[in-house]
Order: structure tokens, then sequence, then C-alpha cells
């Protein structure tokens, strides 16, 4: 309990009754790609807004605009117009350096292709993200990635490379790396796209988990049952919001 | 801290990829080597000023360098003086005649052996700020008349010649047959002004004399601190002009064509004026190599990234830093940088070492090495490797790093694909192509028109007989052979001095071994002196619209000796000395041109002068005999003539001159023989730089050799990094084109229109890049023609094969790799990363 009282004024902060509530808020966010003369409209007029500790999912068809609102929503990519709040703080405006502070601190990012770095082991891709900062000394560092790699069942391979891990035991180590510098938020696009069903399975009940934990979780998916896991479920087509349900029930579904 | 990891990491990465490593670390070294080499090179032999003890630099006060006779001129001991009294920039300053002396020890009169010394004024020992090892150095008062003679040793005579006896101070020795006073001994490695080992006074009336005269000296000097170089220059060239106007008719030979006389240069820049341009150019094939060793490992460094794009784009997402990412970037590069740059101090260390083995060869006969011609690394060029590791480090680690924060990571992270190759890292790509050919293409121009063009000097015939043929040059001594000013003195003494020769050529000739002797002013194949001629009832307006030659004197029955052939009329002959007319020699290139009919025999020429009266009558020669075709100089020379004229020695009888004997049996017995009968006609005079014909002909070319080595290293080292650079660059740019490929196919295009696509785009690349190259090539070579003649062979072979080894080099470098990947699945291709 002692030691909670250190980091009670962010805890504070983002615990706070009313607008503290607010992880993410998105307003009139547009994005459009130019490419030889011609414009896409990828988003258009996105307002979304997420609170600490959602589990949302988002679906819709191909090429509706998922993937480049999780990128703005990750600050991968600056949208065209609109304002971006989050955690409080107003990030449409930052320069490339803010953002990366931003992504490295708030951040975890769970990919479809896994994209774990080839040439370092286990422990160290999970060791990457905290690295990049300096609050934490090597010590530190490597209790957080064993806890982080405990967490998903992975310890046991901390020193192997990632090309000697099945697929699922990869993005099982992603997960770790997104958990282990204990992110606002953890994007996930399509997370289970490169799995076969029964690491699929692990993989989403790891997320449950983490939400049950307290999380925040944004997860892609075009995968209804992976999308009625969570329990608020948005739908983009073409581009905008075209629905935005709470589910009931949020894990009873699970098969 | 964590950036122990990133090291890790980079270490980690370089080891996976050990040929690759290698291969860069190499090119790294081999680059920085070179460069630091000859940075050492060139500041310790031309550029570094030569300071001795003091913070002002020494310069040389000199006439106009003669180009056509490569060698350096004094200046009349009378405008010498002008330039003490006029000019206040001259913070100290001395002069000096160099010489040899025939060292001898008093007590035993057995070998004598010859050193170089150097007649000087008292004040270079204060000047150079050298002090004795013991006894004392020159003073003001040694140059008096009548002044008891006496010599300051190097360490070298006094420890060799003089088994170091310890109480050689103030004993005396022969010098040139002259009781000497040994007064003093400076250290080991003294040599000022150049390859002294025996310091002389000057005689006083040369210090101030009161008139012009034959004499020439150089000069020492220091300038006033304040005084920058060029001013003083400058203000040299003003008092220049006033002097030239006032120099009488007979000392006007001592202007250039273009009234060019008293000149100041840096003190080791005076020594190599001849192959200044060499070296400069040395410096830029250097420097072109450094550049594309550049080009190369950044090009391999950023193939890297393109490699390493998806880890990149990993980081980027988990918010890495920008500047922890243009470090991590850096990291490979500062890696294989500072490995390389450790690397190039062995590789420049060991070239250096050869260099002074180098001199030393080049020197031996002659002892001519200058003593600064000692070759190091120093402060200054590890400094340099520094500069040069932290640029190549910024310029080979800027690239990649530029193409790491460029790229588009969003599109690798979602899809898994490479970001494509956007228009800019494209037309990048293309420009290092032509950056690739085009530096190649002009290092390995020059280069080969260098190494074929020295290679050629080499093997040029002289048109002379150089088996079994030594030869020497032969002082006689002063005392006995004088040179007095008078006038009526002037034909006994000159027939005095021709007698010594005659007399040594019949003592000669009358050994079994020696077949012939022939003295010349200069042998063919060595320097020359050369003028204008005029040709009677042809003379040209003005005097140097006239033919150009040669002129040599030679003594009589000279031809066969040297292997020379009398083509048509005679020989001179012992008439000629007192005939009413003055006779010639020509040889067979001015008959067949000027004379072509055949008729040159009985015909008149002279020798043209810059400013005659208007109507001269006298100085013709009448042409006596054509003689067989020679040249003079050495091939590294524009001013080769193939005119030669030949005036007998009767008349001038030099008290310097060079001979060539014709032997049978060993080398060292006609060397025997030729010692023998110096003394037998008059011991006191000495012979020197003895050696075989073909050494004396090697011996200028003994540098550019040594230099085209250089140049042959370059070249070689120039073939593989474009080799290996073009290769790489052309490969990379294409794999990155892979997916492309793959969708071309996919679509439909057969492999010939890939194959076509890319092959026509390589064909501009070296349309662009050739032209490029060519054109700079030519710009420098241009400059070097200054001081060499670069023959057509040279330039067919520089102009033409090289730009097809490259041509060669970029179709295979495109198509091979390029065939590669037309050979994959297109669905491999597709998915390629
Ligand atoms: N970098 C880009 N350049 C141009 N258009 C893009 C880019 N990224 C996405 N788009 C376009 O924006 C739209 C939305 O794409 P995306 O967000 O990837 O869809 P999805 O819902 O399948 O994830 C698509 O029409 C796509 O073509
Ligand atoms: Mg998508």
């Amino acid at each position: 309990m002692k030691s909670n009282n250190n980091t009670n004024n962010t805890t504070d902060i983002r615990n706070a009754e009313n607008a503290a509530q607010v992880l993410v808020n998105l307003h009139e966010i547009k994005k459009i790609f130019y490419t030889d003369d011609v414009e896409t409209h990828a988003l258009n007029n996105i307002n979304l807004t997420i609170n600490k500790g959602e589990y949302l999912s988002i679906s819709g068809p191909s090429g509706c605009g998922k993937s480049t609102l999780l990128s703005l929503l990750g600050l991968l990519d600056t949208s065209s117009s609109g304002s971006y709040t989050l955690a409080g703080h107003d990030v449409s405006d930052l320069n490339r350096d803010e953002r990366a502070a931003i992504r490295n601190k708030e951040i975890g990012f769970i990919f479809q292709a896994f994209n774990l770095i080839s040439d370092l082991t286990v422990a160290e891709n999970v060791e990457l993200p905290l690295t990049y900062r300096s609050d934490f000394d090597a010590k530190q560092r490597a209790a957080m990635v064993n806890t982080a790699l405990e967490k998903v069942d992975m310890l046991h391979r901390a020193h192997h490379f990632p090309s000697q891990l099945s697929g699922g035991q990869q993005q099982r180590v992603a997960v770790a790396r997104a958990i282990s510098a204990k992110p606002s938020i953890i994007l996930a696009d399509e997370p289970t796209g490169n799995l076969d069903s029964k690491n699929a399975q692990i993989v989403m009940a790891l997320l449950d988990q983490l939400h049950q934990e307290g999380a925040t979780i944004c997860m892609v998916t075009h995968d209804p049952r992976s999308a009625a896991r969570a329990e608020r479920m948005i739908e983009v087509f073409d581009g905008k919001i075209v629905a935005d349900q709470r589910t009931e029930t949020p894990t009873a579904i699970a098969v | 801290m964590s950036i122990t990891l990133d090291i890790k990491y980079a270490a980690r990465l370089l080891h996976k990829k050990p040929v690759f490593t290698a291969l860069t670390i190499f090119i790294v070294a081999i680059g920085l080597g070179l460069t630091l080499y000859t940075y050492s090179l060139l500041s310790n032999l031309v550029f570094k000023p030569l300071l001795l003890n003091k913070d002002t630099p020494i310069i040389s006060i000199e006439a106009e360098f003669n180009q056509s006779h490569l060698f350096r001129i004094g200046i009349d001991p009378y405008d010498l003086l002008t330039i003490r009294n006029e000019m206040d920039s001259i913070d100290e300053i001395g002069v000096y005649q160099d010489r040899t002396s025939l060292i001898g020890n008093t007590q035993n009169n057995s070998v004598t052996r010859k050193y170089n010394s150097v007649n000087i004024e008292w004040n270079v020992f204060e000047f150079t700020g050298v002090k004795p090892i013991m006894g004392r150095v020159l003073m003001a008062e040694d140059h008096f008349e009548g002044a008891e003679p006496v010599i300051v040793l190097g360490y070298d005579i006094w420890q060799h010649y003089f088994m170091a006896q310890e109480d050689i101070v103030g004993s005396v020795i022969l010098a040139d047959a002259i009781p000497t006073r040994v007064v003093g001994i400076m250290p080991q490695g003294f040599a000022f002004p150049m390859t002294a080992q025996a310091w002389l006074p000057i005689k006083q009336e040369l210090l101030s004399p009161t008139d012009w005269s034959r004499n020439g000296l150089f000069a020492y000097a220091r300038l006033k601190k304040e005084v920058p170089f060029e001013v003083f220059q400058q203000e040299l060239a003003l008092l220049n002009k006033k002097v030239v106007k006032l120099l009488p008719d007979n000392v006007r030979w001592r202007m250039d064509d273009f009234e060019g006389y008293l000149r100041a240069v840096p003190y080791k820049k005076a020594n190599i004026t001849q192959f200044y341009s060499i070296f400069i150019t040395m410096a830029v094939v250097v420097l072109l190599i450094l550049l594309l060793a550049c080009i190369n490992v950044g090009n391999l460094l950023l193939a890297r990234v393109n490699e390493r794009f998806k880890e990149v784009a990993i980081r980027v997402a988990l918010g890495i830093p920008r500047n922890r990412l243009i470090l991590q970037m850096l990291l490979e590069s500062i890696f294989i940088c500072t490995i390389g740059g450790f690397l190039a101090i062995l590789i420049a260390g060991w070239g250096l070492e050869l260099s002074n083995t180098v001199f030393e060869q080049m020197y031996m006969a002659t002892e001519q090495k200058p003593f600064w011609w000692q070759v190091s690394l120093d402060v200054d060029a590890i400094l340099l490797l520094i500069v040069a590791v932290v640029a190549m480090i910024a310029i080979t680690g800027f690239i990649p790093a530029w193409r790491a924060l460029s790229g588009d990571f969003n599109a690798v992270l979602r899809d898994g694909t490479r970001g494509s190759q956007g228009k800019k890292a494209a037309r990048a790509s293309q420009i290092l192509v032509i950056s690739e050919i085009l530096l190649s293409c002009v290092v390995l121009v020059i280069a080969t028109i260098l190494l074929s063009t020295s290679y050629s000097a080499g093997q040029a015939d002289y048109g002379v007989d150089t088996n079994n043929r030594i030869t020497a040059t032969i002082e006689l001594p002063v005392v006995d052979y004088p040179i007095r000013e008078e006038e009526e003195f002037e034909l006994a003494d000159t027939l005095k001095r021709t007698a010594f020769y005659y007399q040594l050529k019949d003592s000669l000739e009358q050994m079994p071994n020696i077949e012939g002797v022939a003295f010349m002013s200069q042998l063919p194949g060595t320097g020359a002196g050369a003028s204008f001629f005029e040709i009677e009832g042809r003379v040209a307006a003005v005097y140097n619209e006239n033919p150009y030659s040669n002129n040599e004197v030679v003594s009589r029955d000279a031809w066969h000796a040297i292997g020379m052939r009398v083509i048509q009329g005679r020989d001179f002959n012992l008439d000629d000395i007192s005939a009413e007319v003055d006779t010639i020699i020509i040889n067979e290139s001015i008959s067949n041109d000027f004379f072509p009919d055949g008729d040159a025999i009985g015909q008149r020429v002279r020798r043209a002068f810059r400013n005659p009266d208007a109507d001269r009558e006298g100085g013709w020669q009448t042409i006596v005999g054509v003689v067989s075709d020679t040249y003079h100089g050495s091939a590294m020379r524009t001013s080769s003539e193939q005119y030669s004229s030949y005036f007998m020695l009767d008349h001038i009888g030099y008290s310097s001159i060079d001979v060539a004997i014709h032997y049978n049996g060993s080398q060292a017995e006609a060397e025997k023989s030729l010692q023998h009968a110096i003394n037998q006609v008059n011991n006191n005079a000495t012979v020197y730089n003895m050696q075989s014909y073909d050494e004396l002909i090697s011996q200028p070319m003994i540098l550019v050799s040594a230099i085209s080595k250089v140049f042959l290293l370059c070249g070689v080292i120039a073939i593989f990094l474009a080799a290996s650079g073009i290769y790489a660059v052309a490969a990379n740019s294409i794999s990155q084109r892979t997916q492309e490929i793959g969708v071309r196919r996919a679509l439909g295009a057969s492999d010939s229109k890939i194959m076509q696509l890319f092959m026509r785009k390589a064909v501009w690349q070296l349309v662009i890049g050739l032209s490029i190259g060519i054109t700079m090539s030519l710009w420098v070579v241009n400059k070097m023609t200054d001081t060499m003649v670069i023959n057509q062979g040279s330039y067919m072979v520089g102009l033409i094969a090289i730009p097809l080894l490259i041509i060669i080099m970029v179709l295979v470098a495109t198509y091979v790799p390029t065939r590669k990947i037309v050979l994959m699945e297109p669905s491999d291709a597709l998915h390629h990363d």
C-alpha cells in the first residue's frame, strides 16, 4: 500500500470521477490519402470516446478504414483534420519525437503479423520498449520482462529467437511486449488473423484476462465471434462509424 | 545504459553477416589507409612547410625552373645582392652552391671518397638552429680571402670516413686536394640545405659581388612573421621586372621565355617542381577513391537498412526516440569505420615504410636524398584520420539513417510488406549507380594513363646501346684546371681541360676490356639543354618560330661507344679545332625534315637568340655530319626533342662532363679501369655517379615508376571498389523492385520485356556516368601533361578500354540480379520482402 502512494498522482488523475474516466476522445477525425491524383477518404468525421478499462472491438468490411483508425489511435499516422485527446492531453499536433514518446509509454501494439524482431531473443523483444526510456534500470527491466512473459506463459522460451517459435507463441510474445511497459491502451489489429483457431483461442483468452485485470483494449477484427468477446462493438463502414453497441455479457459467447 | 543493448545488437548483426562485415571493413580500411598514406607522403615531401626549429617556414629563392632541362637554376650573385638589399620582408637569408667534394686524409693519401658538400654562408647554422656536436660552426671571417680553408663535417663522414676519430676537430684533411682544417662536426641527420655531408664557406666575392657573372646561387630564407608568402611573391615579382630590365645582354639567358627569372618557392616544393602535378594528381585520385569507398560503404549499409526495414518499423511503433534510431543506424557505421580506421593505420604505416625503402634505393648512387624525405605517420596524420573516420561515419551512416527515417512504416507493420520504394529512394539509388560509374571511370582512366605512360617510358628506345656501358661524371680539380675570367687565358684553359679528357680516353682505350669512350655534356636518355636554331637562307622572322633542338657537346670519335652511327658526312676531327669555319653535326631527324634532298652537309645553321642585333652576322656553323637519332631527357618530359645538334668538345672543354664507356667483361672491372685511368692522368680529378647506362637512364624515372606503382595499387583498388560497388548498388536497387517485378510478371510481362526494362535503365546510367566521367578524366589528365608526355597508346587504353570495362561491369551487375528475380516464381516475388 505504501509503495502505491508514489504513483498516486497519475492514478488519481486517470481515475478521477468525471471526465478523467475518458481515455480516448476522437473528435471529427478525417483521414484522406492522396495517391496519384486519387483522394481516398479513408475516415470521415469519426467521433469516438473510449473510457478507461473498456474492451472495444472494431469490425467492418475490408477497406472500410479499420486499420487506418487504429493507426491514428496508435499515433502511427496523423489525421487530416479533427482532434485527438489521449488521457486528457491533446495529441493531434505533436511532433515526431513527442508522438514516439507517447507510443512508447501509453500504447501497446499487437499486430496481425506479430512483428517481432528476428535478431532479438524473446526476452529482448519484450524488453525493447522499456529500453527506449530511462525510467528503469536493467534489473527493473528484467523483472518487468519476467512478469510479462509469465503472464503469457512464455517465460520458458525467454532466450529463444522468434524463428524458433510457432505463430501462436510469437503472438503471445507480442502480447507480452505490448503489456510489458503497462500502457494505457492496447491496440490490436487482427491479432488472430494469422493464427489457427486453437492458437487464436489462446490469444483471445489472454486479451480477456488482460481486460479483467483492468487493461483498456481496442481490437480490430472481422471475425464476429472475436468481436463479440468485447464489451463494446463498433462497426465501421466506408470510413464512418455506423454502429456502436454494448454487449450485455461480454465473455459469455466464448466457445 | 540501455545503449549497451543497442551496441550488443549491432555487434550481433555484424557478427551474423561476416562476409558483409569483412567486406565493408576492408573497403573502409583501404580507402582510409590510402588516404592516410598519401596525406603523410605529400605532407612530408611537399606540403608541410620546412620549419627547422623556428616558427616561420623556410623558402627557397632561385631562378625560374627550367622546364625544358627540368632542373633548378640559381640566381646571379649580383641579383641576389639586390634581393638582399631591397626586400624588407626577408627576415633571414643565406646563399649556397651545391657541389661535391673529394674528401681525403692528409696522413695516408690512400682512398678518397666523394661526398655531397656545399659552399654556404656561415649563418646557415644559426638559420637552422642546429648546433655542432663538436667544435664550432662557420664564421663570417671564414669567407674572407686569405682565410684558412675550413670545413664543417657531417656526422656520417666523421663516423665512416674518419672512423669516429676523436681528435678530428682541429686536424687538417683534404677537400678536393686542398688541405682544409676541420672546425666542427654536425649532429647526425643534419644535411641542410638538402643533402650536404660537409659545409665549406662560400667565397666572399660571391656574397658581395660587384658585377654579374656566370655563377648561380640558391638562397634559403625566412620571411618576417607578419609577411604572408603570397605578398612576398608579389613583391618579388615586382622586383623581378626591375631586375630583368637591368640585365646586360650577356646574362639575358638567365630569364626564361616569359621574362621570368627570380622566384620564391616553399622550400620542399622547390625540390620536386617537376613532379608537383604528379603528386597533385595522386592526391586527386586518392580522394576520389576515398569518395568511392564512402559511397560503397554507404550503399552496403543502405542495403542493410532495406533488409532491416521491418525491424526499424517495429521499433518506430514501439516509440523509439528519433535520436536513438539514428544512433542505432550509426552504430554499425561506427563499428565498421572505427575498426577500418585502425586497420588503415597499419596499411598506411606499412606503405610509408615501403616508401622509405624505395627512397633509399632511388638515391643509392647519387646520395641525393633530401634530408626530409623520411616519411612517417605524425600527429597531423592521425588527426586527419580521426576527422576522416568521423566524416565517413557521418556519410555512410547518414544515408541509411535518412532512409530509416523517411520510410512508410505504417504500411510495413500492417501488411508485413516492405514500404514500396518511393520516388525519392528510387532517384537516390539511381544517383548512387551513376556516381559509382563516374568515379570509377575517373580513377581508372587516370590510373591507367599514368601507368601505361610510365611503363612505356621505361621501355623507351633512346637510340643508344646501353648494354655493357657504364657512365659516370668526371670533374676536373679547379687547382689544376682553372677557369680564368680573363679572355687571354680562355683558349689555353680550354685546351688544357680538353687534353685531360682525350688523355683519359686514350689511356682507357688501351686497356683490353675497354672498347670505346664517349664524353658528352649529357648522355642520351638524360636531361638536355635546348635552344632554337636558324638555317641559313630560311631564318624565321621571330626567333622562336625557328626549329628547336637539343644541344650537346661531344668528344671526337665518340659515336660508336654509345651505339650511335654517322649516317652521312663525317665525325669531328682534329682539323676542326683550328679551322676557320665552325663545324656542327646534326641528327637524322633534322636532316630528314629540313634537308629532305639529303643535302645537309655543307649547309650552315646557327643558334637563335631572343634579342639578336637585327643585323647579326656571325655565329654560323657548317654541318659536317649527320648522326643517328637519339632522345635526350626522360620520356616523361614534354621537352624531349627529336632534333639534336652536336658541338665539338674541343671548343668548349667543360670542367665537368659525363662519360660513357663501352666495355667487355665485368662492370666492376670496367669501373676499376676508369678509376685507375683517372688516377693515371690526374689523381685529383673526381669521378662520381658511377653506374651502368641502364641505371643512369632509369634514374629520373625511379620516382615516377614508384608513384606509378602507387597508381597501379590505386587502379587495382579502384577496380575492386568499382566492381563490387557497382554490383552492390545495382543489385540493391533491383532487389528493391522485386515485388514490382512479381506484379509485372503476374500481369503477363515476358522475361525479356523485364530484362529489357532494366537493361535500358542501366544503359542510360552508363551514358550519363561515362560522359561526365570521361570529361572529368580528360580535364585531370590535361592538367598532368604539364610534366609528362602522354603517349597515344595510353590515351587509347585509358579512354577506350576503361569505359568498356565499366560498361561490361554495369551490364553484368544489372543482368545477374535481374535474371535472378525474373527466374523466381511470380508469387514468391510478390510476397518477397
Ligand atoms: N497508405 C495509404 N495510401 C493510400 N491509401 C490508403 C493507405 N492506407 C489505406 N489506404 C486506403 O484507405 C482505405 C482504408 O484502408 P484500411 O484502413 O487499411 O482498411 P481496413 O479496414 O481493411 O483495415 C482503403 O481504401 C485503402 O485503400
Ligand atoms: Mg486492415
